[in-house]
């Protein structure tokens, strides 16, 4: 389950912008893994979070995908947020910390690890999207 | 320190205030059944994710999220017998679909 969290300071992104976020989100993830749509999740908090930056996006996601791969993601991402947004390259910044497929259970299924999904997990995925 | 706690997120409105404190004995129950943990020494924390801050597929979320953390971990079969054992009790309670839950335990 790709999860990302986009800590944003109060008030500072309105409606509109963190719907077009989270499909500009949902869009790269499944473009550069080939997740299924309904497992990705972008949530906005405007919480008190310390970072370096007042906007931060921390993401999680299964271990195993390529450095090359988790390096393009990410600031493809990150590239997306600012156009939506407008907040400068210099407020923002982010991560993508990765844990063990296996730890997680979503749709009824424990997550395959990357390049171990099979027909069944996508066709669950395709369905619980509704498409 | 607690050997297994849970942080539950989800969506305003998904889940009434109600049923919060079901879903809590519920967790512990199980976690008492899987890993032999006393209910009262697993703590379960509730969260909110505002209405219009939660998307899923880029579409407003219905989904919760049950994450649990368990201190010098667990073998994978009792992880998954946790993790079914979670999320069939919680669809019962609350009422949602499988395809509203994701379940976490991860090794701490």
């Amino acid at each position: 389950m790709p999860y990302y969290r986009c800590v944003v300071p109060k008030d500072s992104v309105p409606y509109e912008q963190r719907a077009a976020v989270a499909k500009a989100f949902t869009d790269i993830h499944c473009g550069n893994t080939g997740a299924p749509r309904s497992f990705v999740h972008v949530v906005f908090d405007e919480a008190d979070d310390r970072w370096d930056t007042p906007y931060f996006l921390d993401g999680g996601n299964r271990a195993g995908r390529s450095e090359e791969v988790k390096a393009e993601l990410l600031s493809d991402l990150m590239s997306a947020f600012r156009e939506i947004t407008g907040v400068a390259s210099d407020d923002f910044s982010g991560r993508i910390t990765e844990g063990p497929a296996k730890w997680t259970m979503e749709g009824g299924m424990v997550l395959p690890e990357p390049g171990e999904e099979t027909e069944e997990w996508y066709s669950h995925g395709q369905a619980a999207a509704g498409g | 320190m607690s050997r297994v706690s849970f942080n539950c997120t989800m969506q305003e409105g998904q889940i009434g205030e109600e049923l919060r404190a079901k879903l809590a004995v519920a967790l512990q129950q199980i976690t008492e059944d899987v890993l032999g943990e006393s209910p009262d020494d697993v703590p379960v924390t509730f969260s909110n994710i505002p209405s219009g801050f939660g998307f899923r597929g880029g579409e407003p979320s219905t989904t919760s999220l049950v994450r649990g953390s368990i201190v010098g971990g667990v073998t994978q079969e009792v992880r998954e017998d946790l993790m079914r054992r979670i999320c069939d009790r919680w669809m019962e309670i609350s009422g949602c679909t499988v395809d509203e839950l994701v379940v976490s335990a991860r090794d701490v």
